[in-house]
Formats: structure tokens, sequence, C-alpha cells
């Protein structure tokens, strides 16, 4: 099963959202997140001056994506992994860097933000918060039994959800 | 072997639309958009090339609900069919908890069918996995054609052994394609309640 990486919740949370807000207002970016490399969302902030985020899982999919296929590059050349990756349209820009070894940080800003500043403050938060990936370590998770009821509610609601198709 | 994040209360289940080139996976992907609730469906992404070939991948996240206090979603991906793009095949397997495996019924796609399932057992031994223990469906699809291959015939070629179950599917009209995504989404959640 697939699941993220790595287990934010509490005060780990609330510090990483505190670094990401700080990054927002510092280098003036529309929105700062804390994806896996699995794809999954694990923090995210926006500036309240910024319009309505494009859906946040098709992001962090294609982020996760992105990220895959550059380190396959990156062995495929002999190194180890390339680190920093920018994209830059006419108004848009998306800055992406690894954060520890399962974490990305992903900044979208627009023109208002220059990229150096972006960068700086980005990494910046980088540190700050793979400091704090590092000492949560994996996400433990749990051999569990979730017996039979499970099996029969999910596949009631399987058959709910298929029903009529 | 399953594992559940219990701190989340989330149970993340990817399943992966594999199979030669054109045989239908993002058209069965496509169809399922189509025609589930929006209350249920995350955006669709697809990355293909300009003659729709899927270049990386299509994905979609359907959500099924609350199952036992634990939020349970499905993750659908569908990889590249055809043989060029292996390096990207590759990844996305990456993690897999079930494949729905889609042969082409068109005569002159016997042999991709094949090679296709060959190259699926080999991706999987990359990542210390096999066919024995990921739950998967065979789709048979494109029923629809005149001169659709019988069964029999396919079935020979892309599972000898019998091992898999398998519906048959025209996907473009929507045939099979909820039944085969039911199938192997039941699978895999029994599998997960087995687990230990």
């Amino acid at each position: 099963m697939i699941e993220p990486s790595i287990a934010l919740y509490g005060e780990a949370f609330a510090k990483v959202t505190a670094s990401l807000d700080e990054l927002l207002t510092k280098a003036h970016v529309r929105y700062a997140m804390l994806v896996d490399r699995k794809g999954f969302v694990l923090a995210h902030r926006e500036a309240l001056w910024a319009p309505k985020p494009p859906t946040l899982d098709s992001i962090a999919t294609l982020i996760a994506g992105n990220a895959a296929a550059t380190s396959a590059l990156a062995k495929l050349l002999g190194e180890r992994r390339f680190n920093e990756l920018v994209h830059q349209g006419e108004r848009i820009g998306l800055y992406v860097e690894e954060i520890s070894n399962e974490g990305l940080l992903v900044v979208i800003f627009d023109e208002t933000a220059p990229i150096g500043r972006v960068k700086l403050f980005a990494k910046k938060s980088i540190e700050e918060i793979s400091g704090l990936i590092d000492s949560l370590g994996s996400v433990e998770t749990t051999n569990a039994d979730l017996g039979n009821d499970f099996a029969l509610d999910a596949s009631a609601l399987l058959d709910d959800l298929f029903k009529g198709m | 072997m399953s594992t559940i994040n219990f701190a989340a209360r989330e149970i993340n289940c990817k399943i992966v639309y594999y199979g030669p080139g054109v045989a239908g996976k993002t058209t069965n992907l496509k169809w399922i958009y189509k025609q589930v609730d929006d209350s249920v469906k995350g955006e669709m992404v697809s990355l293909a090339t300009e003659d729709e070939r899927t270049l990386f991948f299509d994905f979609l996240p359907i959500d099924l609900g609350t199952v036992q206090g634990f939020k349970t979603r499905f993750h659908l991906y569908t990889v590249p069919g055809q043989v060029f793009y292996n390096a990207s095949r590759k990844l996305i397997l990456r993690g897999v908890d079930g494949i729905i495996f889609v042969a082409d019924s068109a005569p002159n796609r016997l042999r991709a069918n094949a090679e296709s399932m060959r190259n699926l057992r080999e991706n999987l031994q990359e990542y210390n996995l096999s066919l024995d223990e990921i739950p998967m469906i065979v789709q048979f699809n494109k029923r629809d054609l005149p001169d659709a291959m019988p069964i029999e015939m396919l079935r020979a070629v892309v599972d000898p052994k019998g091992q898999f179950p398998f519906q048959e599917g025209a996907a473009s009209s929507g045939g099979g394609v909820f039944e085969t995504l039911r199938a192997v989404s039941k699978m895999v959640l029994e599998r997960l309640a087995k687990s230990k």
C-alpha cells in the first residue's frame, strides 16, 4: 500500500507550517508545499493574496513523477541526484528542491518574487524542515489485522460506489 | 506486504493499469472519470503525447469513504504501454497494490500482450515483487471488435496457467470497466484485511 513516507502531525506539523508561512511572507510567493516523493501533500500554505490554487493532488502527483524521472536521469548520467528544479514561465515560476531523502519543497511564485529571493528563503526553510524530518524518522506503520468487518464494510462501500454503473 | 498508517487513519491503495500500447488503459480511466460522481473523484492527470499515447502516466484519485474509521482512497494509475517507455513504466509500478492487466483482443496484438505480461513480471521482479502476491485481474478489452480473438486463445497466451481472474471489456463504451475495477479493488481490500 502506498502511504506518506513522513508522518507529520501535531507539533512537527505546526513547525513545518510555521516555516512555510515564513517562506510565504519573506519571499512573497503564492504557495509553499511540502510533498513526499510518492506524491502526497504533507503540508500546504498559501498567501492570503494568492488566487485559489489548482488541485493540490494533481500538483503533488506531477511533482513526484517529475522528481522520480529527474532522479532516474541523474542516475543514468552517473550523478547521485539533481538537487533543485526550476521552471519559469512568463508569469508563474515553480521551484522544487528536496528536503531530506523523502520530502520535496514546492514553491510556486509569480513575477513579483525574484527567483534569487525565492531560492534564498526556500533554502532557509529546507534547513529548518529537514532537521525536523530527520528527527521524526520514518513513518511508523503497523501490520495490522483489520479483520473481516473491514473487508465487509469496504465491500459494501465499493458496491455503493459502483451502483448502477 | 500491506501496512496501515494508523496515525493518519488513512489507507491509500495504488492500482495500476498495465498492458500493451493501445490496449485501452487510458480509455478505462477516462470512462471511470466520466461516470463517477464529482464528490468522490479528484482531477484526472494525463501525460500523453500529441497522438494520445500515454507518455508517463494517467492518474485519478477515487475516495471510497471511511471504512472502520479509516479514510480509504484508491489511486488509479496507467502506465505507458509502448515498449519504448519502459523506464517510466517501471517508476509507476513502485508501491503497487493491485494490477489490472488490459489485454488487447485484436489478432495482431497477441504477441504484444504476451510481451507486456513478460515485461510486467520482469519489472515487478526489480521491486522484489511477484504476481503470486500482488492481486491482479486480466481485462480482455475490445471484445466489440468484429475479429476479436476467442478468450481461450488470448488466455492461453497471457495467462497460460489460468492463474488470474478475468473480465471481458469494451472500454470505449464502458463495457466491463467498473466490473474490472470493482473486482481488483475487492481483492486489494481483502488482502489488506487479511494481512498480518
